[in-house]
Order: structure tokens, then C-alpha cells, then sequence
């Protein structure tokens, strides 16, 4: 599984499509199902982040899983927010330990992290 | 002719550095500065970055919106300063390109990059704080989010600063 991470708009689809060459169809958006690739993972973790980590064997199933830097900047108000962005931080995490390669994408560039 | 882009979180040293290496580019050395001076944390910024880059030698322009109408005296090296006030500016401000507002920056930086020998850019990385937004700043984070891609795709370096230190996303150090 390929790890992709990245901050919001800065090219993680683009690499999914144009360097991998993953069609449109394969790419889920925030929705767990059987395609290849998945994008927007922080979207699918807000929906119950206390079980988030439940979600590693499906996710290490993928080929592709991309996901958003929601880590930095101020730590909210709101203990929702903060469980959630938390939340996305350590399912990266594992999902990163896991993963044959990890990449960081920046201005549509990516760096391999692992 | 070479092309820089720089990016970075908030005070990661992005202005410093690109000041630095504009500097060691071939004169003249020019800097256009984007920030609008209005409100005390803009003024204080602006009065920040001109303090920095006293005694440097840059002729700054003053140029907040429409920047394909920028004419540069000779050619040299161009400090643009920064992305993130120019796409706030021309989303936003009534002299502003409004939704054509990707496009104008894009063809206003493809008129300064022929009108000099070195161009460096300097943009922000706005979309990592997983903050919930209205739309009218989630337009901007895309727009921005675009430019910077399509910028660095062109360009010969891309760093990202971090702790005033650069990291190569792309290119050679310089």
C-alpha cells in the first residue's frame, strides 16, 4: 500500500491520476468501498474517530490511500476537532508503518518519506 | 533563466531566505510586494519586511492587484512577495480578477518572468490545519493550492523553508 499525504490542494489527486495513472472510477472519495484508491481518509475518520484504527486491515487492502495534513495550525477549540485531527494523525501513523512506500506531497511534488 | 519558488508554513523564514538568494542574482533586484497596508498586523509586516530588506538594494513596487500590467525598468532579478496576498487580492478586492483570479496571476507572473532574467516567488502552505472553512476560503486554499502546483511544475527549484532552513522539493540548492 502507498501512502499519500499531503496538505489540502496540494496535488495528492493529481499524483493519484497523472503519475500513477489511476482512471477516475478507481478513486474513492471519503468512501470505504472495493476500489483500488481512496482519497480524502481524514473525511472518513470524522465520522467515528474513537474506532478509526478499526479501519487499518481495510485500509492496508488498498493500493493507494491518500489522506490530509490536518495536523498543523492551532489546536481547536472545539474536543472534536482535536480528537478528530488527532485521530488522523495516528491512523497515518500506522497506516505509514505499514505501508511499502509513503509520500509527502508539496506544490504537487512529492518527497518519499519511506 | 532560472525559476524559484519557496514555500512554507507561517515564519518558516521563506521572506529572509528569498531576499538572500535574490540577492545573489544579478542586479537589478527588484521586489514587488503584494501585502495591502491595511490594519496594524500588515502594517507591522510590512514595516517588518522593509526593515529587512533595508540597505539590500531592492526597488520595491507596490502592486496588489493585476500584476500583468507590472513594467520592470531593466532586466534583473524579481522578488514576488508573496502568492498567498495576490490570490487573496484578486479574489477579493473590488480591483480585483475575482474568479478569473487563477488565470491573472498566472498571466501576470508569465509577463514579469519575461520581462526579467531570474524570478523568485514566494507562496504559503495554507491547507494543513484541518480547520473547517467557509467556501469562500476554501476557494482561496484551491486557488492557491493550483498556483503553487502549476508554478512548480515550470520551475527549475522548488524549496520548502523550514526553521529558515531550505529543503529541496525540487532543482538544486543555490
Amino acid at each position: 500500500m502507498i501512502l499519500i499525504v499531503g496538505a489540502k490542494a496540494a496535488g495528492k489527486l493529481d499524483y493519484l491520476t497523472q503519475s500513477l495513472g489511476y482512471a477516475e472510477e478507481a478513486i474513492a472519495d471519503a468512501v470505504l468501498d472495493d476500489r483500488p484508491a481512496l482519497v480524502n481518509l481524514q473525511e472518513i475518520v470524522k465520522v467515528d474517530p474513537q474506532h478509526c484504527l478499526g479501519l487499518l486491515p481495510e485500509l492496508l487492502r488498498k493500493e493507494v490511500v491518500a489522506c490530509n495534513e490536518v495536523g498543523s495550525g492551532v489546536i481547536p477549540i472545539s474536543n472534536a476537532d482535536t480528537e478528530w485531527r488527532e485521530a488522523t494523525g495516528r491512523l497515518c501513523n500506522a497506516l505509514a508503518c505499514q505501508a511499502d512506500q509513503v509520500l509527502r506531497i508539496v506544490c504537487g511534488i512529492p518527497t518519499v518519506l519511506k | 533563466m532560472m525559476r524559484f519558488l519557496l514555500t512554507g508554513g507561517s515564519a518558516c523564514g521563506k521572506s529572509s531566505y528569498a531576499e538572500k538568494l535574490a540577492r545573489r542574482l544579478p542586479a537589478p533586484h527588484y521586489y514587488l510586494a503584494a501585502m495591502q497596508p491595511f490594519g496594524e498586523e500588515s502594517l507591522a509586516r510590512i514595516a517588518r519586511h522593509q526593515k529587512q530588506r533595508a540597505g539590500m538594494g531592492f526597488q520595491t513596487i507596490e502592486r496588489y492587484t493585476d500584476i500583468v500590467g507590472v513594467d520592470l525598468p531593466e532586466r534583473g532579478t524579481l522578488l514576488l512577495e508573496c502568492l498567498c496576498n495576490l490570490t487573496a487580492n484578486e479574489l477579493y478586492d473590488e480591483a480585483g480578477a475575482g474568479q478569473q483570479a487563477l488565470a491573472a496571476i498566472l498571466r501576470g507572473v508569465a509577463r514579469l518572468e519575461a520581462q526579467c532574467e531570474h524570478i523568485v516567488v514566494v507562496t504559503n502552505d495554507v491547507g494543513s490545519d484541518g480547520a473547517e472553512y467557509d467556501n469562500m476560503v476554501l476557494e482561496y486554499i484551491d486557488v492557491l493550492g493550483e498556483l503553487n502546483r502549476r508554478l512548480a511544475a515550470q520551475y527549475d527549484h522548488v524549496y520548502e523553508l523550514c526553521c529558515g532552513l531550505p529543503c529541496v522539493l525540487k532543482g538544486e540548492l543555490w
